[in-house]
């Protein structure tokens, strides 16, 4: 066990982050403007110092101490949801309360603190941020569980309360029931867990699972159940359908919040639990419980194929969206289905950080753009995009691009890595399934990219107009900056990122040291 | 490990799982359905008045109140638990030594949740929770 | 560095004409592919190597993602160094020739075409699997938005249809090389995606399975981009609706990008999957080209039918290419060049006509010897050269591939027996004759005949004058030129392509014996079962 004080050092990230949220939550009452508006700007320094905190307080020695399955993922995984943390933030900025301070700006209505809602929503902005950085140092499972439903529900109310409309209350309720509905499946399956292994320390699960404890069925339901209630948070099937509606309910930065955030917390659990019942770069021959590598593989292939067929149907830009980040799920889990030993979850980690920062560049395109005051929603009305908004069209077509998996961009990178695990792992049918889905997908990324920058001006064209706030594009130019400026420096990420096992070559070397090798002619 | 053999399960073992899953559900369904069956049915006219601490009812039951006062009423409940903390707290702290190593460390917690308190209280008032006008 | 500069020279140009004002797109863009054309032609000058198998520069590049072993190394052989110069010839021929065809949004149409230069020429000159992807990826993007922006009245569904094509059948392609890859990074524990490794792992250590699955995925990105038959449907399609300089870069260099990459990547990678499927490609090859040739006969559309036409010679140089040995071999290499001189010819000079007459039916049209005697010249001179008149270059690359396959079964100058027959041949020649009846009753109406212009149109041609202009015939002449030099003394050019061409070919000695070994035995097994047991144990 940890000492009381290193515990407290290592958690110094998510302390700051804390201690922000409350600033920030009361600085957002005061009645000056001025300071209200210096609540996002609180907000992006709390996640900058939590971002350095993160990279100053790391210590492999002390993380090793902390009773991690992978222990060098604290530093990845809160230095990622920082930094994407601070773009969407970013992105954020002007939207909250927009017409609210409005109207306080010109004296139609009196200041009342009752209705602002700037403060509440970063301040829950923080905390779901918290959470997801929190999952990564999380060494038993009543932490982990804290930590994601520290993560989860300030998500339900962000959506509630980010636009006025009925359909982001009824987007709330969908998402805070169905959302309850898998936390009680993924609590269930702690349970048995528990049951299975007489630990709730994940190093002990380990080592339960590693003297048989795994193969009794208490083990395997425990795990499934696991497996299936974060699909939920990282909108896999059979638990996706929500998101469509979701994400078409909430307002654009938070649904670009949405495509991130619960996607990396879910994917954090889902690699701490997989590891300690056994997927384990650590471990001689990493070996899941029979059957639960058979239905990850089932969940990843029907993930994408449903996410890209979804999409292919969609009209509106939002719901669009919503079925590619269920695809690119599906992709992710490639990398998890690969496992550690070959770079999979290396790649899975490299693969958030590119989907975050595409997202952004998207998001924070169509969150710059608007028609009588209205979000811009279907294709349709993004054609001739370019004539009076260039940057922002062309940070969909970059974006786009990215998505697809167009090299150079860094989309390209990431799918490249997770190819490589997949292959490496001897998962090709898998991959040869994504690799066509990516191609699928090719077709409803150009109707973001093209109408945009292809269509002649028009009557449609001209009527959209920019928001108030110049944050969301100047956001999603950086973003769309990174797209090919980040693949300059993918060495030193990339090393980064495989902070969940031994780097490829050395699994290779030792998967070459045993095997003889193999006759040309066979 | 290829697809098909992962998938060939041995059923029969998840036969307690299943046996959790009926038992739980039988239950639930004898429950209900037994109390329905066995149970006196007697209806009067004060039975069938709503239930409200032993008052008669006075006007509908639709009436609505000022949402300020549920706004009051969790303020006042969020307090209310806070203290009940500070009890185990409080007897526990009498029986650290008088010079033990743990006291300021003690005592740091305890502030550090009335500190937290407070700042929900400043919260609260901020956002307005306190006026009545 | 002149690799480098080479690379860097269109997308300096390209970013320059970002910058500058619209006035000057077209400017730059000449002065930028002029310029690469300079220092394709200063790379050809310190070419060491013309007549031996060694790359140059042969030096590793900085790495792009080390920890894969993915590196930027550019490197020429005779082959590239051809496909770099045809590149940077018709590249700069397309932007003069789009000086006035291109009427609105000048400065993306400019950028774009640098930056599809710049990416075709990081195709051809990549020394490295994923750089090569990337390179032959990114021409996709570009030349979307040439076609969908600058194209004719069907030019959305063109340009997706284009996309989808090309995009789904490349990320195959992708995986078989990622498949490559991670098993040499397995046997040989260091990454490495320099495509001279990945083909001496491939085409040694993989089984005969493997090498059949991974050739599968590669010629399933190549032949898509070739095009062979079933898949060429995107390919008439892109070419009608794509701008004239857009169908000339697309039939000149991006399908070469298939072929090259089939040459460079396919057959060397997996030889077993080659001799196997050679059969399999070479009756696609042969149907492509008889159907091809079969539309082409009921289009009244001249681009179209180009565009068929196109689809039926990348059959001749794929039949040629399968003939998997040297003298097919070298004659598809040339074809390499040939095709793209003579059809980006053709696309320009139906790119002229339609400039005029803004249309491109040639039941329309009639007579254009007496009212454009210039434009006739040349179009009867790269017809000719297309059909295959001895003299010019068509010629060659024609019969070196027929070549190729007629000696196939009992070569004696391969060293080794190939598969495919003389039939193979026979039926091609079928086809290179219905190519040359179309290709003449095309001449027939357009050029001779009465004379026809299209109803309504009463002689005014804008700002051009009826016939070419100075600028026009200055683009065609350098163009039928090659064509000549090409025809009448092709040595040069073999004797380059010679060594790529040898090693391309290395494994196959052994992989075709294997093959016929194996059908043999099918073939006699029939008649006598034990003998099978005895051959397979032989062969192995």
């Amino acid at each position: 066990m940890m000492e009381m004080s290193e515990r407290l050092v290592l958690l110094l990230p998510e302390i700051i982050m804390l201690a922000g949220a409350i600033v920030v939550s009361v600085l957002g009452l005061s009645r000056g403007s001025v300071l209200r508006g210096a609540v996002p700007l609180a907000t992006m320094a709390t996640l900058a110092a939590a971002l350095i905190a993160t990279v100053l307080v790391h210590d492999p020695e002390r993380a090793a101490a902390a009773g991690l399955p992978l222990p060098m993922l604290g530093l990845y995984g809160r230095a990622l949801v920082a930094s994407i943390g601070l773009l969407l933030v970013a992105v954020t900025i002007g939207s909250v309360d927009r017409r609210l301070e409005e109207a306080f700006a010109k004296g139609l209505a009196p200041f009342d603190p009752i209705r602002v809602l700037g403060g509440e929503f970063h301040a829950f902005l923080l905390f779901s941020l918290a959470g997801a950085m929190l999952v990564t140092v999380a060494s038993d499972l009543i932490w982990l569980f804290l930590a994601i439903e520290l993560s989860s529900l300030p998500t339900y109310i962000m959506v509630a309360t980010s636009r006025g409309s009925r359909r982001a209350q009824e987007a709330a309720v969908k998402y805070f029931f169905l959302g309850a509905m898998s936390t009680a499946i993924m609590l269930y399956g702690f349970a048995m867990l528990y049951g299975a292994a007489g630990s709730l320390e994940l190093l002990q699960i380990q080592a339960a699972f590693l003297g048989g404890a795994g193969e009794t069925p208490i083990a395997v339901l425990g795990v499934l159940m696991v497996v299936i209630g974060l699909c939920f948070k990282i909108t896999a099937v059979p638990m996706h359908f929500y998101a469509p509606d979701v994400y078409e309910g909430a307002s654009v930065p938070v649904t670009a919040f949405l495509s991130f955030v619960p996607k990396a917390t879910g994917m954090f659990v889902l690699m701490s639990i997989l590891a300690a019942v056994g997927w384990s770069a650590d471990l001689d021959s990493p070996s899941l419980p029979p059957n639960i590598e058979a239905v990850l593989w089932m969940i990843a292939a029907l993930t994408m194929t449903l996410g890209n067929l979804g999409a292919l149907l969609q009209r509106s830009v939002k719901r669009m969206m919503a079925y590619s980040s269920i695809a690119h799920s599906g992709y992710m889990l490639v990398g998890i289905v690969a496992g550690p030993a070959f770079g999979g979850y290396d790649a899975v980690l490299l693969y958030l950080l590119v989907y975050g920062v595409t997202n952004v560049a998207v998001f924070g395109a169509i969150a710059s753009i608007e028609r009588r005051g209205q979000e811009i929603d279907s294709f349709d009305d993004l054609a001739g995009l370019r004539i009076r908004h260039p940057w922002a069209a062309a940070m969909l077509a970059l974006g786009a691009g990215s998505l697809i998996g167009m090299p150079p961009l860094l989309g390209f990178w990431g799918k490249l890595d997770l190819f490589v695990a997949g292959l490496g792992a001897g998962q090709t049918e898998l991959v040869v399934l994504m690799a066509v889905n990516s191609a699928v997908s090719a077709w409803y990324y150009l109707r973001l990219a093209g109408p945009p920058t292809i269509a002649p001006a028009g009557p449609q064209a001209d009527s959209i107009e920019r928001v108030p706030s110049r944050w969301p594009l100047v956001t999603a130019v950086a973003a769309g900056f990174g797209l090919f400026l980040l693949p300059l420096v993918l060495d030193p990420i990339s090393k980064a990122a495989s902070v969940a096992g031994p780097p490829p070559i050395a699994a290779a070397e030792e998967a070459a040291s045993t095997s003889a090798p193999i006759d040309p002619a066979g | 490990m290829t697809t098909s053999t992962l998938l060939a399960v041995q059923l029969d073992t998840y036969l307690p799982v299943l046996l959790i899953f009926v038992m739980a559900a039988g239950f639930a369904v004898v429950n209900i359905v037994a109390s329905h069956l066995i149970g006196p049915r007697k209806q009067a006219a004060v039975k069938g008045m709503p239930y409200e601490s032993g008052m008669n009812p006075i006007e509908g039951a639709r009436k609505r109140f000022n949402v300020r006062f549920y706004i009051l009423a969790m303020t006042f409940l969020v307090f209310d638990v806070e203290i009940i903390f500070l009890y185990p707290w409080a007897v526990t702290f009498t029986q650290l030594g008088p010079r033990s190593p743990e006291g300021v460390l003690f005592l740091g917690r305890i502030l550090f949740f009335i500190a937290m308190s407070v700042v929900a209280y400043v919260y609260a008032w901020k956002k307005g929770v306190f006026r009545w006008d | 560095m002149t690799l480098l500069a080479l690379l860097l020279a269109p997308l300096a140009a390209a970013i320059a004409i970002a910058i500058a004002p619209p006035r000057l797109s077209a400017w730059i863009a000449t002065a930028g592919s002029i310029a690469a054309a300079a220092i394709a032609v200063l790379a050809a000058v310190q070419f060491p190597s013309w007549t031996s198998e060694v790359f140059w520069p042969d030096e590793v590049g900085p790495a792009v993602f080390g920890g894969f072993g993915i590196t930027l190394e550019l490197g020429l052989d005779g082959v590239s160094m051809l496909m770099v110069l045809l590149t940077v010839v018709l590249t700069a021929i397309s932007v003069i020739g789009s000086y006035t065809a291109i009427d609105h949004r000048h400065r993306e149409y400019y950028a774009w075409f640098m930056v599809l230069e710049s990416s075709m020429l990081l195709a051809f000159m990549a020394r490295d699997a994923v750089v090569f992807y990337i390179g032959y990826e990114f021409t996709l993007v570009p030349m979307f938005f040439l076609i969908s922006i600058w194209g004719g009245p069907d030019r959305r569904p063109a340009a997706i249809k284009f996309f989808i094509f090309t995009f789904l059948a490349s990320v195959l392609m992708l995986a078989g090389i990622v498949y490559v890859a991670s098993r040499r990074a397995e046997w040989l524990g260091e990454w490495s995606f320099r495509i001279p490794d990945l083909v001496s792992y491939a085409s040694t250590q993989l089984t005969a399975g493997e090498q059949f699955w991974v050739f599968l995925a590669l010629m399933a990105a190549f032949a898509v981009k070739t095009p062979f038959f079933p898949v060429h449907s995107w390919l008439p399609l892109a070419h009608d609706q794509a701008p004239t300089a857009g169908s000339v870069i697309l039939a000149g260099t991006l399908l070469k990008l298939g072929t090259y990459g089939a040459f460079r990547i396919g057959l060397p990678m997996a030889p077993l999957g080659g001799a196997e499927l050679c059969n399999f490609f070479a009756i696609l090859a042969i149907l492509g080209i008889l159907a091809a040739a079969m539309i082409c006969w009921v289009q009244t559309d001249v681009k179209k039918l180009v565009a068929y036409s196109s689809v039926s010679h990348m059959g001749m140089l794929m039949l040629g290419m399968f003939a998997l040995n040297p003298i097919g071999l070298q004659g598809s290499v040339l074809y390499f060049v040939n095709h793209g001189l003579s059809t980006g010819a053709m696309f320009l000079l139906i790119g002229m006509v339609y400039e005029r007459f803004h249309t491109k039916d040639m039941n329309q049209l009639g007579g254009l010897a007496s009212t454009m005697p210039v434009w006739s010249c040349f179009m009867i001179f790269f017809t000719l050269s297309s059909v295959g008149l001895p003299g010019l270059n068509g010629f060659v690359g024609e019969v070196l591939c027929l070549w190729g396959c007629f000696t196939a079964e009992h070569d004696t100058m391969a060293g080794y027996p190939g598969l495919l027959g003389p039939w193979y041949a026979i039926i091609a020649i079928v086809g290179l004759i219905l190519g040359a009846m179309y290709l003449l009753r095309m001449l027939g109406k357009m050029v001779w005949g009465e004379v026809r212009t299209p109803a309504g149109h009463d002689h005014e041609h804008g700002s051009l004058p009826q016939d070419l202009t100075a600028r026009e015939i200055g683009i065609l002449v350098p163009l039928a030129a090659l064509c000549l030099f090409i025809g009448l003394y092709p040595r040069p050019i073999l004797e380059s392509i010679d060594p790529a061409v040898r090693s391309v070919l290395a494994g196959y000695p052994d992989a075709v014996l294997r093959v016929r070994d194996a059908e043999l035995a099918e073939g006699r097994s029939a008649e006598d079962a034990p003998t099978l047991v005895l051959v397979e144990d032989s062969s192995r």
